[in-house]
């Protein structure tokens, strides 16, 4: 069945040597031999039909036009075993935890900065920094990051690196339980002899999570009325954002449906008007309150900034998280672990070079085509330079895009991604793959076992982004056993 | 429940059995042209599919000639009617994806499903069988998702407002398909042979031709088939029993009581209630009938209004 899969020099998730699994995918290497192709490939039309049925889409817009797309499915899962995904779990934590103190601290006495760790332009100048709307708040537990994804990827070596840390609105939530849902209904026999976690009680983790967010304010603290704020149908993750309200039982409501009078937010229903105490919000904070942001904005509410200020109501994720995420701040994450922490960095980074530094910059410069290098505000692997795969014009375009802003971009070594078979077409092939890790916060912190795990089904291809034709796979974490992983 | 969504529960509805009832004026009509060899005869059937489906004068503004190729593809497909078939259906896919999250799952995939079939549609040089099939799948999808809310569905809200759109679009459209066979047999001298054959058209353009016929003789008499569409309390597709059942589901929603918000509204169903039983049949001239037919078609609209405004799906005007 794979006896054509070639692992080349990358770090393979599955296979150990050719036509030899590793010991944690033995029992599914088994299993996937009782199947003909023939019998795999129906099964896989079956699997991607039954997400377009039910409608398990993103929308991709081509100038004006929006085209409803599924984001492809791939069978072969990504499992992980225990002691690798406790590690994880454990780096996780952390680094969400050195980031939610880091948002404080930015947004009151900026000691990391007086400290000299963090060069403090690196704040002033970032787009998503907003002092003015998120200083000196007291929000509930403190807590700026309510729903954290935290891109992983794997080098040669098979070493776990984080990749970008999603702190504003990370998407894909629903795909990993669509994931699961479809493997369970299409391909049951491959769960046989698995002990694996289950996502059963994780949407009940994320309800508890977001229902601590009380406002200090609020009228009925024991039972807060949360919504989940959408920018529409139309938007990209509308998908998520249905699924999210659904499995949560709490309202989906457009900036439309809400409004604020006397600093109180309300929603309107039939019966009238509701009070609002929590907002778990998918709008970008630009959006959220043209009188606070950009004043043409339609999806948002007026006012919501003024209820926010005053504790009248809870936004999650808070306002400002932007400032954290950039890919110029993620290079301080290591350091903030440490300044906030007092610990070394369980989870490490990819190594990254500033342009901003004229030494980083004149290596970088010599060295183009070898080295990634990305837009520090871009996203969903847009302007972005892969200098191994690119040709001689694309590289000269960078260089001059890098002399003409060196702040806006940062370089990575290539890292040679880890790979795991796909099968599509009737066969198996390499393909890269990266793993979301989501976690969710309100009184504690939780990790959501396993994730979403991107694929870039196009052979070569190192980008997994669902926009650029990337696809999911459902994430096995294994259960611990005594022995082996029966 | 949020205003905008009960607003597209309504608008769901309504978009849904409007495709549905356009679409089986349609398929009645096809069958008729196999029917018919008379042209001024066929003619004026398509002037009247168009009345009662869209808007005769509308379409002439397009279209100087009454082709049928150019009136089923306007009915069906065309972009620029508002109320063609798959611009309805479209609508009610747009208003059921907004409301995903409150309607049962299979009402949100049938919808879906039939959108996602929609590029492999010819709406082009079709053939009468393709169009037969194509109206056989809405109808199919409509009757579906009826079912799925029928016995899923808790009693509620959301399952209220659904029922509200459903019996008003379907109301309005049986007062419609009525005035125009009327007109039809006005123009008409009494007691021609085609008199049968409009009482029958009216009969099948509501749907209602199986139900009659369990209950008078096939014979069509104008007095039978008007009572049985208009008053018939126990046929689902009569005006009585719409209007009926609008104000059942609304005092079921209001718990019996009237407020003063609820007040205009309960006014003007019981208003409608007593036009209806005071209606009678037998008194009247054909524009006498007509007359009501109208009456009660603006009705219709202004039910709608108010039952928007009393639930706000309509944004107030903002006063500064």
């Amino acid at each position: 069945m794979l006896e054509h899969y070639e692992m080349e020099s990358f770090f393979d998730e599955m296979m150990l040597a050719k036509e030899q699994p590793k010991p944690h995918y033995e029992h599914f290497y088994e299993m996937l031999r009782r199947f003909s192709i023939d019998n795999l490939h129906e099964k896989n039309e079956t699997a991607q039909l039954s997400f377009l049925r039910k409608g398990i889409t993103f929308t991709v817009y081509n100038e004006t036009v929006g085209t409803e797309r599924t984001m492809p499915f791939d069978f072969v899962p990504i499992i992980i075993p225990s002691e690798n995904w406790q590690r994880i779990e454990k780096g996780m934590k952390q680094r969400v935890k050195a980031l939610n103190l880091f948002l404080e601290d930015i947004y009151r006495d900026q000691e990391i900065i007086k400290d000299g760790i963090i060069p403090g332009e690196l704040v002033e100048q970032n787009p998503y920094y907003y002092r003015e709307q998120a200083s000196g708040l007291d929000i509930p537990y403190q807590n700026h990051i309510f729903l954290a994804g935290i891109d992983l990827i794997r080098d040669e070596h098979g070493e776990y690196r984080v990749l970008e840390d999603n702190l504003r609105n990370p998407s894909g939530l629903s795909y990993v339980f669509q994931n699961r849902y479809v493997m369970r209904q299409v391909y049951p026999e491959l769960f046989f002899e698995h002990a694996i976690e289950t996502l059963e009680h994780q949407l009940s983790e994320l309800h508890q999570a977001l229902m601590a967010y009380v406002p200090a304010n609020s009228t009925s603290p024991d039972n807060p009325c949360a919504v989940l704020l959408t920018p529409g149908s139309y938007n990209s993750a509308y998908y998520d954002h249905v699924f999210l309200a659904q499995q949560m039982g709490i309202e989906l409501v457009e900036g439309r449906d809400l409004l604020v009078r006397d600093d109180v937010v309300y929603m309107k229903t039939i019966r009238g008007l509701k009070r609002v105490d929590i907002i778990y919000r998918r709008i970008d904070d630009d959006f959220l309150d043209p009188d606070a942001f950009d004043p043409k904005s339609v999806l948002g509410v007026r006012g919501l900034l003024r209820a926010y200020r005053k504790g009248n109501v809870a936004i999650v994720n808070g306002i400002g998280n932007g400032v954290a995420d950039d890919k110029a701040m993620y290079a301080y994450v290591p350091d903030m672990i440490r300044y906030y922490l007092d610990e070394e960095p369980i989870i490490p980074n990819v190594e990254t070079y500033f342009l901003r530094n004229e030494e980083q910059r004149t290596y970088v410069l010599d060295h183009l085509d070898e080295l990634v290098v990305k837009n520090v505000g871009a996203s969903g692997g847009y302007d972005m330079l892969i200098g191994p795969h690119a040709g001689k014009e694309e590289i000269a375009v960078f260089r001059e895009k890098i002399l003409e802003k060196p702040n806006q971009y940062i370089a990575q070594p290539t890292i040679k991604l880890s790979r795991a078979p796909a099968f599509q077409k009737g066969r198996f092939y390499p393909c890269h793959v990266d793993l979301r890790v989501f976690v969710m916060s309100g009184q504690e912190s939780h990790v959501l076992p396993g994730g979403l795990s991107r694929v870039a089904l196009q052979e070569g291809s190192l980008v997994v982004n669902s926009s650029q034709g990337g696809g999911g796979k459902d994430t096995w974490v294994l259960k611990k056993r005594g022995n082996g992983y029966a | 429940m949020l205003s905008r969504v009960a607003d597209s529960l309504y608008w769901m509805a309504r978009n849904l059995e409007r495709s549905e009832n356009n679409a089986r004026v349609l398929d009645v009509q096809l069958i008729n042209m196999l029917e018919a060899n008379d042209t001024e005869v066929l003619n004026r059937d398509w002037e009247e599919v168009l009345e009662i489906t869209a808007s005769l004068a509308d379409y002439q503004v397009q279209y100087p000639n009454l082709k049928s190729e150019e009136i089923i593809h306007y009915v069906a497909f065309e972009p620029g009617n508002f109320n063609s078939l798959v611009n309805c259906m479209t609508y009610a896919r747009e208003n059921a994806r907004a409301t995903r999250d409150i309607i049962p799952e299979g009402v949100w995939e049938g919808l879906n499903r039939f959108y996602l079939e929609l590029p492999a549609v010819r709406r082009n040089e079709f053939t009468i069988q393709e169009i037969q099939n194509f109206l056989n799948t809405i109808t199919m999808t409509s009757m579906t998702a009826q079912g799925v809310i029928e016995s899923t569905m808790t009693r509620g809200v959301p399952y209220s407002f659904i029922k509200i759109g459903k019996w008003l679009e379907r109301a309005e459209k049986t007062a419609r398909i009525l005035n125009v066979i009327c007109e039809k047999a006005r123009k008409e001298k009494q007691g021609s042979v085609n008199h049968h054959y409009y009482w029958l058209a009216a009969l099948r353009l509501v749907n209602g031709y199986d139900a009659y016929i369990k209950e008078f003789p096939p014979k069509m008499n104008a007095m039978h088939v008007l009572h049985f569409i208009i008053e018939e309390e126990r046929f689902p597709r009569s005006i009585r029993y719409c209007v009926d059942h609008v104000m059942e589901t609304i005092r079921k929603l209001e718990k019996g009581e009237v407020h003063h918000y609820s007040e205009r509204l309960f006014h003007l169903l019981e208003t409608i209630q007593q036009e209806i039983s005071d209606f009678n049949l037998e008194a009247m001239a054909m524009e006498e009938l007509m007359g009501f037919l109208d009456h009660f078609q603006n009705r219709c609209i202004q039910v709608s209004r108010i039952f928007s405004e009393t639930y706000y799906l309509i944004e107030p005007i903002e006063i500064k």
